[in-house]
């Protein structure tokens, strides 16, 4: 699709304010009433989904042109999506998120990027990676010792793919190890991509580099297809994304799934069993690209078709990611299988959970925004009264690593394998 | 100049409506309160509203101060006293039409001489009746009333504060003459109104600025209504008034609360014992008798029924309220020593006797009262006691009344300070009790909503801000200053 | 005088850098598009005037400043809080706007149950605050997502729980006012520091001034701050949910009830709805889902609580015999809810309203039972967070004919109100052909009972300059009948006198023009003379009606 593809949408925002804040149905209180970090740092209305809209449709028009403000705007977006699921309370026909990214993409089409966006999209060139710094030669290091099969060379029923944190990250290298070891030791049949393994470049495509994206994908996806895996596991929520949704797009017909649905599995099945006690009170932080953005692709080609003179319908059918079907049950079961450990929930949680603030680039490009967005994240796990904030995603559990709660303070960060791990 | 005045004047409402002799103008040259007392120059009645505002106009050329007054009888607040020489009183008393009552919009629409009894009767024929103030005289003026906020007994009806003031017609202080309220909004002629069945319903505007606000605590001083719409309520088939007593009015506070909170009641309030044994005495030894019989402090709890099933509801509401005060270690009853619960609805609904209840006990009483809030209630009736001693006037004496209000975010707060007027040491003391009080109540915070006398100078001088926009607005609508000169501080 | 760069930079200093931007980009975002939530005005197919900037205030004292600084150098200005329709906007060239969605704070005072907030406290979260403490708000009939310190000071603000909880007016205690000319007014009791309680006085109301029937719509400067009455929230400290979206439904205690109210007639429902104004059982009264249309209202509520529907399964679900029957059943209707606040109380209330019914000739609907159903218009009506469903069918929707007032007037004229929306629905193809009859509105729309605000609404394609054409030539035809039976301004025209079609305010003299005409013009001459005493250098647009005193002769 093209910008101009979405006129219809920006002139049919309604500026309802449904994408500046969780569904109303949903809120119990202002502090943690919002979903949009964009709107809510730079508190223009431009940040929002609407004023996205309003941009979109004024580059269109030549309202607008791609200032250094605009610019920056339209790539401060962590393309977290809930705008879109909120959006589709009291909408059918409004696809924010898709409108949002095919910005950025317009952006990049015309020369329009951030500074930092370079030496990223260059690494992804070179290295295959997107952490700028990293090489490729040292990309499968972690995997050193862990008798992963090597699917270029051999055959196994499931892909361990880490991707580029778990790859590179030496505290999170330690949890894609231990992943690997409890899925071999359940008795997975595991392997890796080896000397193939590269960037899924999900990332690319949130910061509008499309062609970029298209690229890196078509490869792994021959790769994937080449290698005859049944399943791709991983523990990173952007790969996972990318590869059920985006990948899928692209023809990409594997299952998919994060580690944490098939540790659900193996748990439901016995094949997982605890033997130690973990006394911690935990509260849960739902990753975009698992949650509201980890439903599955359904195909579509259709069109709009108007019946009662003006409403608005497609024809055929348009499927409707509402988030509501992304993964939140696994990692709670997870979480509430394992002794001791209690689970108490923020209040913007599953489909409606506030972004960590990595996404979209915008760990690299603006990272004083992405902080601040993390930081309220923060603010809401602490008022939960728990010690510790889980997640299932590197990109999540680095921002938040890091940052700070309106207070100044922190509280740990896990991801779920590693509690896993401790209670085995 | 007054001589012209005069002819002009007569020539407007006939010579048996005009009066210069000194009896007629010693009436309302002072009234029962402290306002220092001013001979008007002339006394004229008018019975309607082009005679109105003929007479404003007519002023205005002259530069002449008008007071108007509605209500007849003796007047309590010194609103209705001249503040400057020379003033001519426009008494509307005898404009006594009820220009329409209308069952399915239970709207009535009288002229401001029209008193509660004349108009709770009408009502009545009609099944409905109207929220009223505590016992209000009986030469009360309904418009009047409204006009000055006075209190309602059920503060769960007064979804707008200003009701049951819906439009009004207005002669502004400048000569103009208008409708407000929805009425502004059509022509100006009540007949064709009813004929497209518009009712004066609604009383804000018509448009962006709200008239009748400017109307409703003015004292008459920005313009004179000619004809108030009035919202009524469908008359009950089934009331009842219980009593919970209790030794300190704070006691009774949490109670109060819960059952605004919970929207029960038909009236509600709290009086001190002394207070109510005012209301009920017949005479000044009943009234003793009474304070010593009655509790120190009394909730009256109104409960009613209307047209569906009526038994229900009032069985359903005393049960509630009665585990409520229960809640909070009180009995709510139907009758307390001294009090029984119908004979204490039969008077607070209805309008006094030809001498005013305040009267019985000593002859002469000021009041003084505020708007505030429940909670802060018991430091005022704290502070009114210490006050009161240190005036010599015995605390025994003070009624207190509190009234929620506006749905129970507000209450008006009223002490009642009865004194033998004759006596010259009690009226001293009673007078330097009122200033004393009055001023340290607003230190305290106490919001003098309805400004008379000299709680417009107390308020009106912490607010630079309002008195300055109050003196635009003034300027507005009575550019010659003649509306009520001297009143406001504006 | 020009916007330069010292001007700019005097904002600048007032609100910090990050607060203020004149990027083209940004200020395009602050131009309301007319053929969209334009809200009484239009549709037209045009954006509203660019501002020269952006500001952000964050406090009463910045808002002070940079009014102060527009006096100074003859800048106009607007404020808004969430921008959700036209009146928001600026309508100048050399205007500025202010967003005031950084003063958001909400204390409530949960013993006098008052609630003193900013403009950009949503009305969602006052009530979520509101509901901690077993307190909730009137919500206005716009939604949840409005500020009801907007609607307070600027609009008129009715809507469901009205009959109980009075109008937004009706619920205003004291303000906090930054006037046109710079200074800050304080309202009732707050203006001698006694508190917010009570929006009255002193004497005189200074509110007056301030707003009417309806507000002054941001042309009398800025309302930083306002207390508003609450209300008893007879529930739990939030409304708990299940369902998936958008079938989202509550999960409340059995001592709320929701009940969709049919009757035969357009006489019975006026009867009915007359003893409901009198008989103090509701707390919420509401034609809501008729706003889809008579032909599809029970095939959108099929839609809206199945999370697998969409719009394309109405030509389906109404062919359905059953769901014809039941669509037929509810042709004229309203949804109550009542909430027992004890159990007598709620026994008491169904009881009356069961009698209400018979007295009247009502029946319940039974599809509107179903305990989904229930729970589905429970939480819909309580929340008031999908009233952006308005949009749903097409994209965009005005509201129209606006029958207010007399409810029996109202009610004998909604036939033909309904048969002529349904002829150009058939005869022409730029709105929304859903059955005619699509109004909605609150049962009355001041507290205890009395007018009405039924609104029809009318949804258009603000994507198709065909539809949005079309629709603003049937409110012509709409306004023309209203005028030929005595019912005043067509709703969808309500603010064509304020704004101009092109999106600029109007000058005096066009307002000179029009208001001469009034049958009272002399209350728009009282209104020139209140701006002039505190808008003296007329900053804040047209959307004060006046007339010069010149152009009127008094009687």
């Amino acid at each position: 699709m093209a910008l101009d593809d979405f006129k219809a949408m920006q002139e049919r925002c309604s500026n309802c304010l449904g994408c500046k804040w969780i569904p109303f149905d949903k809120i119990k209180s202002q502090r943690f009433g919002e979903n949009c970090p964009s709107v809510c740092y730079f508190n223009f209305n431009t940040y929002s989904a609407r004023g996205r809209f309003q941009l979109g449709l004024g580059i269109l028009t030549k309202d607008v042109e791609y200032t250094e403000t605009v610019t920056e705007a339209v790539h401060n977006c962590t393309t977290c999506g809930l705008c879109d699921v909120s959006c589709k309370v009291t909408r059918y026909n409004l696809e924010p998120l898709e409108h949002n990214l095919e910005l950025k993409a317009d952006a990049v089409k015309k020369g329009k990027t951030l500074p930092a966006q370079k030496p990223i999209m260059e690494a992804l060139a070179k290295e295959k990676t997107m952490l700028v710094g990293k090489s490729k030669a040292s990309r499968t290091k972690w995997a050193d010792g862990l008798g992963l099969k090597d699917l270029t060379k051999e055959k196994a029923e499931v892909l361990f793919f880490p991707g580029c944190k778990f790859s590179y990250d030496e505290k999170l290298q330690k949890t894609a190890q231990s992943a690997v070891r409890i899925l071999k030791k359940s008795g997975v049949d595991l392997g890796y991509m080896g000397s193939s393994d590269m960037c899924c470049a999900g990332r690319a495509l949130q910061m509008g580099f499309q062609d970029d994206f298209k690229k890196n994908a078509e490869a792994n996806i021959a790769l994937f297809k080449k290698s005859g895996v049944k399943t791709i596991v991983t523990p990173c929520s952007d790969c996972y994304h990318a590869f059920k949704r985006q990948y899928a797009k692209l023809g990409l017909d594997i299952e998919v799934l994060h580690t944490v649905e098939y540790l659900d599995r193996l748990i439901q099945s016995g094949k997982i069993k605890f033997t130690k006690t973990i006394q911690k009170t935990v509260t849960y932080h739902d990753p975009c690209h698992l949650g509201r953005l980890g439903e599955n692709y359904i195909p579509w080609n259709g069109k709009e078709k108007k019946i009662l003179n003006q409403v608005h319908t497609w024809e055929p059918r348009r499927p409707r990611y509402i988030g509501a079907y992304g993964i939140y049950d696994a990692p709670r079961n997870v979480l509430k299988s394992i002794p001791g450990v209690n689970l108490v929930e923020m209040e913007r949680i599953k489909e409606y959970s506030w972004c960590c603030g990595a996404g979209g680039g915008c760990s690299d490009t603006n990272p004083e925004f992405s902080s601040w967005t993390a930081s309220e994240r923060i603010t809401e796990a602490n008022s939960t009264g728990a010690e510790t904030l889980v997640t299932a995603c590197p990109w999540c559990e680095t921002n938040f690593r890091n940052a700070v709660d309106e207070n100044g303070k922190k509280i740990a960060v896990l991801d779920v394998l590693e509690l896993v791990e401790q209670a085995l | 100049m007054m001589d012209g005045l005069r002819d002009r004047l007569i020539k407007v409402v006939g010579r048996e409506n005009f009066f210069d002799d000194n009896k007629t103008l010693a009436m309302y040259a002072c009234d029962e309160s402290f306002a220092k007392s001013m001979m008007p120059r002339f006394v004229v009645k008018a019975d309607s509203a082009e005679k109105v505002q003929q007479i404003v106009k007519l002023a205005n050329e002259t530069k002449t101060p008008l007071v108007p007054v509605s209500s007849g009888g003796k007047r309590y607040k010194g609103d209705t006293v001249p503040s400057v020489p020379e003033a001519v009183i426009l008494d509307l008393s005898g404009m006594k039409k009820i220009l329409n009552i209308n069952r399915q919009q239970r709207i009535a629409v009288v002229e401001p001489g029209v008193t509660y009894g004349e108009l709770l009767a009408a009502l009545k024929k009609e099944g409905m009746t109207l929220s009223v103030p505590l016992t209000p005289k009986m030469s009360k003026s309904v418009v009047a009333s409204v006009l000055d906020m006075e209190p309602r007994l059920n503060s769960l009806h007064q979804w707008n504060f200003i009701d049951p003031l819906r439009c009004t017609e207005v002669v502004w202080g400048d000569g103009n003459k208008m409708f407000t309220g929805e009425a502004g909004g059509s022509p100006m002629d009540l007949a064709k109104q009813w004929q497209t069945e518009k009712w004066q319903i609604s009383g804000t505007g018509p448009m962006m600025l709200d008239f009748y606000r400017l109307l409703t605590g003015s004292q008459g001083s920005m313009g004179i209504v000619t004809w108030a719409s009035l919202k009524c309520e469908v008359d009950t088939m089934l009331h009842k008034l219980h009593l919970v007593a209790a030794k300190k009015s704070e006691d009774l506070n949490d109670f109060m609360y819960r059952v605004l909170r919970l929207r029960l009641s038909n009236e509600l309030m709290i009086m001190s014992g002394t207070y109510l044994a005012s209301l009920l005495g017949v005479s000044a030894e009943k009234v003793i008798e009474l304070k010593k019989e009655l509790p120190a402090w009394v909730a009256l709890v109104g409960i009613a029924g209307r047209e569906i099933l009526p038994e229900e509801r009032v069985s359903a509401q005393e049960l509630d309220i009665a585990e409520i005060a229960q809640q909070f270690g009180l009995k709510m009853v139907p009758a307390v020593n001294g009090a029984k619960g119908d004979q204490v609805l039969e008077k607070i609904l209805n309008p006094s006797g030809s001498k005013y209840w305040k009267e019985t006990y000593k002859g002469a009483f000021q009041d003084i009262f505020f708007t505030t809030t429940l909670d802060k209630t018991p430091a005022f009736i704290q502070a009114m006691n210490t006050m009161a001693e240190e005036c010599g006037y015995p605390t025994t004496d003070i009624g207190t009344y509190i009234q929620p209000q506006n749905m129970g975010t507000s209450c008006h707060c009223e002490f009642s300070l009865p004194y033998d007027a004759s006596d010259a040491k009690q009226t001293e003391q009673v007078k330097k009790l009122f200033q004393k009080a009055s001023e340290s109540f607003a230190m305290m915070g106490a919001y003098y909503l309805r400004p008379h006398g000299i709680w417009a100078h107390l308020q009106l001088n912490k607010d630079a801000q309002s008195t300055s926009l109050l003196k635009k607005m003034k300027d507005i609508f009575d550019p010659n200053n003649i509306m009520n000169t001297g009143k406001l501080s504006i | 005088m020009a916007f330069s760069a010292d001007i700019y930079k005097a904002f600048e200093d007032v609100v910090g850098k990050r607060n203020i931007s004149k990027d083209i980009g940004i200020v395009e975002t602050y131009r309301c598009a007319a053929a969209q939530s334009s809200a009484h005005y239009g549709p037209y197919d045009h954006k509203t005037p660019k501002p020269e900037a952006v500001l952000l205030p964050g406090s009463t004292d910045e808002v002070q400043n940079i009014v102060k600084l527009c006096n100074k150098y003859d800048v106009k200005f607007k404020a808004s809080s969430t921008f959700w329709s036209s009146m928001g906007f600026i309508g100048d060239d050399n205007a500025v706007q202010l967003d005031m969605r950084r003063m958001r704070s909400i204390e409530i005072d949960e013993k006098n149950m008052i609630a003193i907030v900013e403009p950009y406290a949503i009305a969602a979260v006052v009530q979520a605050e509101a509901m901690k403490v077993g307190l909730t708000l009137n919500v206005p009939g716009v939604g949840c997502s409005s500020s009801p310190l907007a609607s307070t000071a600027g609009w008129v603000g009715f809507g469901p729980t009205s009959i109980s909880m009075g109008c937004s007016s009706e619920n205003m205690l004291g303000a906090e006012w930054v006037l046109p000319n710079g200074e800050i007014l304080r309202t009732g009791s707050l203006g001698a520091g006694a508190g917010w309680f009570c929006g009255e006085g002193p004497g005189p109301s200074t509110r007056a001034i301030l707003r009417g029937f309806q507000g002054s719509t941001g042309s009398l400067g800025v309302c930083t701050k306002i207390g508003i009455r609450l209300h008893p929230w007879p529930g739990p400290t939030f409304i708990p949910t299940r369902g998936t979206v958008p079938a989202y439904k509550a999960d409340l205690p059995d001592n709320f009830k929701a009940y969709t109210l049919c009757y035969k007639t357009w006489d019975d429902y006026a009867k009915g709805l007359a003893l409901l104004h009198e008989a103090e059982i509701l707390f919420l009264g509401h034609r809501q889902f008729n706003m889809f249309g008579r032909d599809i209202k029970t095939a959108m509520l099929k839609i809206l609580t199945d999370t697998d529907m969409q719009l394309c399964d109405i030509p389906e679900l109404v062919k359905d015999p059953e769901l014809k029957k039941v669509n037929d059943d509810m042709k004229i209707e309203v949804q109550v809810i009542i909430a027992g606040v004890t159990k007598r109380d709620a026994e008491y209330k169904e009881k009356a309203l069961d009698k209400v019914l018979e007295m009247s000739g009502g029946w319940k609907s039974k599809f509107m039972l179903e305990k989904d159903m229930m729970d589905y218009v429970l939480l819909y009506l309580i929340r008031m967070g999908h009233k952006n469903l308005n949009y749903v069918l097409c994209g965009a929707y005005e509201g129209n004919y606006g029958l207010s007032g007399n409810l029996f007037v109202s009610a004998k004229v909604m036939e033909e109100a309904s048969a002529l929306k349904r002829k150009w629905e058939l005869e022409h193809t730029d709105i929304a052909a859903h059955g005619g009859d699509s109004d909605m509105g609150s049962c009355c729309i001041i507290g205890g009972g009395g007018p009405t605000g039924w609104e029809f609404f009318t949804n258009f394609d603000a994507h198709d300059k065909a539809s949005i054409k079309g629709t603003a030539e049937f409110f012509n035809e709409t306004q023309r009948w209203m005028t030929e039976k005595g019912l005043g301004v067509d709703m969808g025209h309500w603010n064509q006198d304020l704004r101009k079609e092109n999106g600029y305010w109007f000058s005096q003299e066009e307002h000179d023009a029009m208001y001469a005409k009034l049958p009272q013009p002399l209350v728009t001459v009282y209104q020139y003379k209140a701006r002039e005493a505190i808008n003296p250098k007329h900053l804040c647009g047209s959307y004060y009606r006046t007339l010069t005193p010149g152009k009127y002769n008094s009687q």
